[in-house]
């Protein structure tokens, strides 16, 4: 057990390998979908069809497709009663250990903000007399958010203890970063990090209330956004400590080499006006990493498309960086909450592994307050080292996340 | 490295101070229950609530509208930097970290907020209630109250969470730009809680829960709040957190505690502080602790305080850090007399305890053990 040593190498930090990722999304299964998806700038979301939407002025999300999904999940025992967020983590850990067979994590990081709400959404609606009870065992036991990380680690024999956390909208990039540390301290060797979500009624309704969501298309950047769409998916990635990785003759797909996070204590919803709370989060990531604004390549924001939220990164973003190319992925699969930030981990290896930089779609009108370099509607080639994703979430919580491309 | 508790509060069905409630526990004292019902169903539920006294002394504008697991654990959490000396200031809110252990979370605002989408449509759901459903809202609202500007956690999981959150928290210290990690756990009661987990066969009617017993009746859910500040030096050292683990199936419990159990058992521990509610928890807890700790006293809370899943952990590890502290333990209340397991039916005194382990095996297919030691 890496507990059993309690060492630190703080001054001697170990450096932290991604050797294998899984993903499902909006923009498709696996990781070549997903490139492909991002090459093409392709918009995806769609009218939500889950449950009614008929008062919501928001009617659409990037959503994961059923039939796919629990098709292929069949062999998996019981595999009807689970969730789709067990369903989603299955699949997405399926394209890890196939393509990593010998990753055996000592411990998994997991974020997520709404758990298995979508059972506990039907059991509320049972009790209160519009259904059947008799699954309700089912739907209880299946709707606690470590349930679908255990579930996808029993899948493939994973016996790894886990912390899920649930920062709200940063989780994902909270889990990757904390795994990050916990290789790079010397600590553990192996730690499996990434996110879930997927789409609730109750979720859609509560942002919608907010006047967070839009009945628009999700404008990232632009002057005339109107606010986010919602999203959901799972991504999972393989930390590792680099030296052991290589030993092990294990690809490397890039480095983790930075993480920030800060509390802006502003407000329950609302980021801090100034975008102290972000710019905190990504200073510290570059401290972190031991790089300079001046080396980053790309940035993918947090870029919700709301109003506040993008006004704030790019002041944060703009007083930080000088020009650095900057998307929203949001803008073609939606804002998926708890697995944002790993799938958005997942869009900067791609970026860094294929030398390009994804776009953010629906871009027509640039904002003059918010002064970026916006990679606007398509995809552009570029030499790409370092990438830096943002998430920030409710209650203030900010992160930053930098990877670098990895040079043997 | 080794992490040690510098401050504790606790916000209990029994009370709230780290001091009155041991008192009670030591006198064999238990929580009174509450009768709970919900307007579209017959049914009624017991439940131990935190008497609204211990939460008077608290009043902060980010807590006007907030749920009572926020005010559980804002009341704790200054109670422990309060008995760990501790002032949060500019020049040092940077260098501590708030791990925030959680299970059902803000139940009560949810279920509000939900009733008003199903009952009247998306149109009347409140954008006031919504924030505050979401799991890390009580973490934010702590932050903020009390200025901690650096990392902020919510941890999620089942009753073993409080004790996965001091292995994040000692996982964080190893960043020496810490100084200090407020663990905390809290915990709500809704009636929707108790219906779920009746119908998951967990829960009974009324009290008592009846720890080890050869029938698992069932536990009865309370709510509150515990709060410890870690830091480099204190009065009890955290020897080792282990990271703990998980089972397929209840049957399967009993495996992991005893792994748990045997890579913490040495040094040789005075006592152990379970987490035996009155289900299926008591029989795999017996089997691992029989097994691997036979000469080990026992002792269970739950009985007196009840099961209070997100807050249980920092609970547990409190007890053990009073025991250690006060050298004696509480008595178990309601238990079976006749087991082969060292148990204390009267407040008994401990004289030369000097380690203990924390054991905690969750409903929900978790579970986690730490050690502790004082000088």
């Amino acid at each position: 057990m890496a507990q059993t040593d309690r060492r630190e190498s703080t001054n001697n930090p170990a450096r932290v390998a991604v050797t294998a990722a899984g993903v499902i999304s909006p923009l498709g299964f696996g990781l070549a979908e997903t490139l492909d998806s991002l090459r093409s700038a392709r918009d995806c979301v769609t009218p939500v069809m889950r449950f009614s939407v008929t008062q919501c002025r928001c009617k659409t999300a990037g959503q994961v497709s059923d039939s796919r999904l629990l098709a292929g999940n069949s062999q998996i025992p019981r595999s009807g009663r689970l969730h789709r967020a067990s369903h989603m983590m299955i699949q997405a850990l399926q394209e890890l250990v196939t393509r990593q067979p010998g990753f055996e994590p000592e411990l998994t990081v997991i974020g997520t903000t709404s758990g298995g709400m979508s059972y506990g959404e039907r059991y509320y609606r049972s009790l209160n007399g519009a259904g059947d009870l008799r699954k309700a065992p089912t739907w209880i036991a299946n709707y606690p958010a470590q349930k679908p990380v255990i579930d996808a680690q029993t899948a493939f024999g994973i016996s790894a203890p886990c912390h899920v956390i649930a920062n709200a909208c940063a989780s994902g990039t909270n889990a990757i970063g904390h795994a990050f540390e916990c290789v790079r301290s010397g600590r553990y060797q192996r730690v499996l990090a990434g996110g879930y979500d997927a789409l609730a009624e109750m979720v859609f309704v509560g942002f919608d209330s907010l006047q967070a969501s839009t009945p628009d298309k999700c404008r990232p950047f632009d002057r005339q956004r109107s606010g986010m769409v919602l999203g959901e998916g799972a991504a999972v990635l393989a930390l590792e400590n680099l030296e052991l990785a290589r030993k092990r003759a294990a690809p490397v797909l890039a480095e983790i080499i930075g993480y920030g996070i800060s509390t802006d204590n502003f407000h329950i919803t609302q980021p801090e006006p100034s975008g102290i709370g972000a710019r905190q989060a990504m200073e510290r990531a570059l401290t972190s990493a031991h790089v300079s604004a001046a080396d980053v390549d790309y940035i993918n924001a947090h870029g919700t498309a709301t109003l506040f939220n993008d006004a704030t990164e790019g002041k944060a973003i703009s007083a930080l960086f000088n020009g650095v190319p900057v998307s929203s992925t949001k803008s073609m699969m939606g804002h998926s909450l708890g697995a944002a930030g790993a799938i958005e981990a997942i869009v900067c290896l791609l970026a860094l592994q294929h030398q390009f930089l994804p776009a953010n779609i629906n871009f027509t009108v640039p904002d003059e307050n918010v002064d970026l370099d916006i990679i606007a509607n398509e995809p552009r080639s570029a030499a790409v080292s370092i990438a830096l994703s943002n998430s920030f979430g409710f209650g203030g919580t900010n992160a930053s996340l930098i990877m670098r491309k990895f040079e043997a | 490295m080794s992490l040690a508790i510098a401050g504790m509060g606790w916000v209990t069905p029994l009370g709230t101070g780290i001091d009155s409630v041991w008192e009670r526990l030591l006198q064999g004292e238990e929580a009174s229950a509450t009768a709970i019902s919900e307007q579209f169903v017959d049914r009624v539920y017991n439940v131990f609530r935190v008497p609204e006294s211990g939460l008077k002394e608290i009043s902060h504008p980010r807590l006007r509208r907030a749920s009572a697991i926020s005010r559980f654990a804002a009341v704790a959490g200054l109670h422990a930097l309060e008995s760990a000396g501790l002032k949060l200031e500019s020049q040092n809110a940077e260098r501590i970290a708030l791990v925030f252990a959680i299970s059902n979370g803000g139940v009560v605002y949810t279920k509000r907020f939900y009733h008003q989408i199903v009952g009247t449509g998306a149109q009347s759901a409140s954008p006031l209630l919504f924030p505050e459903t979401v799991f890390n809202a009580p973490a934010s609202h702590l932050a903020a109250i009390l200025g901690v500007t650096g990392a902020t956690y919510t941890l999620i999981g089942d009753g073993a969470v409080g004790l996965t959150a001091i292995t994040m928290a000692e996982q964080l210290m190893a960043n020496e730009g810490l100084d200090y990690c407020l663990v905390v756990g809290s915990e709500e009661i809704d009636w929707l809680l108790c219906d779920a987990y009746r119908r998951w066969r967990l829960l009974r009617a009324a009290p008592p829960i009846e720890p080890f017993s050869t029938q698992h009746r069932g536990m009865i859910l309370s709510e509150g709040a515990g709060a410890i500040v870690l830091a480099r030096n204190g009065f009890v050292t955290i020897e080792r957190a282990h990271a703990g683990g998980h089972f397929g199936r209840r049957a399967e419990a009993g495996k992991t505690l005893q792994r748990i159990l045997c890579d913490l058992r040495e040094p040789q521990v005075d006592f152990v502080i379970s987490s035996a509610n009155g289900t299926f928890v008591d029989q795999a807890e017996l089997e691992a602790l029989q097994e691997v700790v036979p000469n080990a006293l026992i002792y269970t809370g739950k009985p007196a305080l009840g099961e209070s899943v997100g807050a249980a952990g920092l609970w547990q590890i409190i007890l053990a850090a009073q025991a250690l502290r006060s050298k004696e333990i509480a008595p178990v209340l309601h238990t079976n007399r006749s087991l082969r397991l060292r148990l204390p039916f009267f407040r008994t005194p401990m004289p030369a305890a000097r380690r203990a382990i924390v054991l905690s095996c969750g409903l929900n297919q978790q579970a986690a053990g730490l050690r502790m030691a004082i000088g």
